[in-house]
């Protein structure tokens, strides 16, 4: 990133940006340096990768001419607590609409790749076409500046993430690494492929606490380019820690929003793994496919009966004060600690524990863990599995797969290795095809053929607009079991005003435990502190919401009709009189919330995808662009 | 008069899972929270006999108040 001349936002053009094409076919690696165009491309991440992918016309996602963008956010390298994050961006191979056209679609996550990648002199990576062999991309800092080259990675194949990174460390020591599993090596049977990301405890410990790019399937798009890994390799530069950068980090240790996720001992809450307790007193926690039973055994997998029988530790990605990784090891019999089992983060353990019937510790760490050496997105592979569970409990005579049932811990282990290993296509392709194919579709847990995370869906119709995972690009999730909030126009206003807000941690490179909002004094203070520009808040809300409004937007060009914003068809027609929440999401209530959410939306929609849709548009896409009915 | 107290997830830890006590007629959630131990800034949810409530409201005789801790996206 270089920046011509202290500016506010009204001049994009004053920033530039570092962008490498690397044409996976020929080899052919360009550098380029990039003005912005707005203030969401100064930004970064999905505000940048969106409008890239908004210039295609892509009918399917395992096509050469679909990118994978590899991009950071604005403060990504900084010395801001959090600021590492890395974004992945394409057509997703798993979410699609009815029309059977590919969503855009962005993954987050941590870990030490982005800084490195930012360190090593670039913010964007475009890989283009599909190279005729595995290859891994080696991205350096050189004398003259970036160098990109490929490898030959035939010697990754089958591999496990953490294997794979491990090789990698070996090979290029200094270096952090993002790599696929044996998951997105299958890319044809499994469609939501992950991608591992390193962290420095991997690394030093050599055990496999890694960090997840997860949602949408990017693993399986790199896996289809025969991209198998990334290596970011360059010395560690992070920042002098200035007066004004300090400040805002104890905004951010201080300030309270990210307390909650600090360790108990100092006053939090215990990472993400304690909102369990919470929605269990609601009954709100994800039991057997989204479905609570009104029972208590999540009480076993509180942290303090956990605690009781395995060696929990709260750790954080390298130079973060906010330790929200809860990893969980065997505890020794003289009390030390033992074998390194997973790692509980809240998501993956609602979906393998009590999503599955599994209420033992360690046996919900050794499916996480699995799922994560295999390299899969655990929400999605956890909530497909969960359908194929309640399935096989409404049809005992004719069960699917293995027959598995919940709580069937060996028959679900099996079922994850053999999904990850790619031979149960049925599976690695998702909940919505699955359910579709079986002519089920009520209780799969998706929207938008995306996979719900472990929040239920009856506590959170905002879920119908998220654009990237429905609690990664909807900050309304919580807002029941939080606020008690059921009225229509509390709903319009979280999803319309500030539930779209979160998004803009994925522009800036910040993580959303930061504990404000991405629209927010704080965050302006921080861009003015790293980069000197002057961004005022309302800027930022306005950049913020353009690149959400412009992903809806690129859905509903991919074809998305209104009836797919919507719930899973159970919250309607069965509400579940276990949850102690309100049951308010009727069919008239959402019906009236779709009507008011579109008539915010659709006006400032207009204009934010370029107009007509490119030339070389396929026809699918020209006919869901148009709003052609699929036969015309 | 008397009202039961419940403490749910970290906010039983060294304290209690449920507890009548007394307070006085006129005092709010806020002044029972403080009163308790808590600091305002700790507390996330409160309910009042099931119900989402505001530590600006008063408790009746025999009212159940919940208090729990807060939350944030995984």
């Amino acid at each position: 990133m270089r920046i011509l001349e202290r500016q506010t936002a009204n001049a994009p053009s004053s920033v530039l940006y570092h962008r490498c094409v690397v044409d996976l076919a020929s080899r052919v690696v360009r550098f380029q340096e990039v003005p912005c165009r707005n203030l969401e491309d100064v930004l970064g991440g999905f505000g940048r990768s969106f409008q890239i992918l908004a210039e295609r016309a892509i009918d399917r996602a395992y096509t050469p001419e679909n990118p994978l963008i590899v991009n950071v956010g604005l403060l990504t390298g900084s010395s801001v607590i959090t600021a590492m994050r890395v974004y992945l961006s394409g057509y997703s191979p798993l979410k699609q609409s009815s029309r059977g056209l590919p969503a855009a679609i962005w993954s987050a996550g941590s870990g030490g790749f982005g800084n490195k990648l930012r360190w090593a002199g670039l913010d964007e990576v475009i890989f283009e076409n599909r190279s005729a062999t595995p290859v891994y991309a080696l991205l350096r800092a050189g004398d003259g500046g970036p160098q990109v080259e490929l490898r030959p990675a035939s010697h990754l194949l089958g591999l496990t993430t953490h294997e794979k990174i491990l090789a990698l460390h070996r090979e290029h020591p200094g270096g952090h690494y993002a790599a696929i599993g044996p998951a997105g090596e299958h890319y044809d049977s499994v469609f939501m492929g992950a991608v591992a990301l390193s962290t420095d405890n991997e690394l030093k410990s050599g055990e496999g606490k890694v960090r997840f790019a997860g949602r949408g399937g990017m693993g399986s798009l790199m896996g289809y380019k025969n991209l198998v890994a990334l290596v970011a390799q360059c010395p560690d530069q992070f920042p002098r820690i200035t007066p004004e950068v300090k400040a805002v980090n104890q905004v951010v240790i201080k300030g309270g929003g990210s307390a909650r996720f600090q360790p108990v001992s100092q006053g939090g809450s215990g990472g993400t793994w304690a909102n369990y307790p919470v929605l269990q007193a609601f009954h709100a926690v994800p039991q057997e496919n989204f479905r609570p039973r009104g029972t208590e055994d999540m009480q076993a997998l509180f942290p303090e009966n956990v605690e009781k029988v395995l060696d929990v530790r709260q750790e954080a990605c390298v130079r973060c004060g906010i330790r929200c990784h809860n990893n969980i090891q065997e505890r020794n019999p003289d009390g030390s600690r033992g074998e390194f089992l997973g790692k509980f983060d809240y998501e993956p353990l609602g979906l393998f524990g009590p999503n599955l019937g599994i209420y033992d510790g360690a046996q919900v760490a050794k499916l996480i863990h699995l799922c994560d050496n295999l390299g899969m997105d655990a929400i999605s592979l956890g909530a497909t599995l969960g359908y194929v569970l309640e399935y096989n409990q409404r049809h005992p005579q004719q069960p699917l797969f293995n027959g598995a049932t919940f709580g069937d811990f060996e028959r679900i282990r099996e079922l994850v290795m053999q999904t990850g290993r790619g031979s149960l296509a049925s599976i690695g392709q998702g909940v919505q095809r699955l359910s579709e194919g079986l002519g089920e579709t009520s209780y799969a847990i998706h929207v938008k053929g995306l996979e719900l995370p472990a929040y239920l869906p009856e506590t959170n119709p905002g879920y119908a607009w998220a654009i990237a995972g429905g609690h990664m690009s909807m900050q309304t999730y919580l807002l029941l079991a939080k606020e008690g909030k059921t009225g229509l126009d509390d709903w319009v206003k979280a999803i319309t005003r500030t539930g779209l807000l979160q998004v803009g941690h994925d522009m800036i490179g910040l993580c959303k435990f930061v504990g404000f909002g991405a629209a927010h004094e704080t965050t302006a203070r921080a861009i003015r502190a790293v980069t000197g520009l002057e961004v005022s808040v309302a800027e930022l809300e306005a950049a913020v919401r353009r690149a959400f409004l412009r992903g809806l937007a690129l859905e509903r060009r991919q074809g998305y009709s209104d009836a797919e914003y919507t719930l899973p068809a159970r919250v309607f027609d069965e509400p579940n009189p276990h949850v102690k929440l309100p049951q308010f999401v009727t069919r008239e209530f959402f019906s009236e919330l779709q009507r008011r959410v579109w008539q915010v939306f659709a006006p400032e929609m207009e204009g934010l995808l370029p107009e007509p849709p490119p030339a070389v548009a396929s026809p699918a896409v020209a006919r869901a662009a148009s709003g052609a009915p699929e036969d015309a | 008069m008397q009202i039961t107290v419940e403490l749910h997830a970290s906010f039983r830890i060294g304290r209690f899972k449920s507890q009548a006590i007394s307070v006085p007629a006129s005092a709010t959630i806020g002044q029972i929270v403080l009163e308790l131990g808590f600091l305002e800034k700790e507390i996330g949810i409160v309910l009042l006999n099931g119900r989402h409530a505001s530590l600006g409201q008063l408790p009746q005789e025999g009212d159940v108040l919940s208090l729990l801790p807060r939350i944030g996206g995984g």
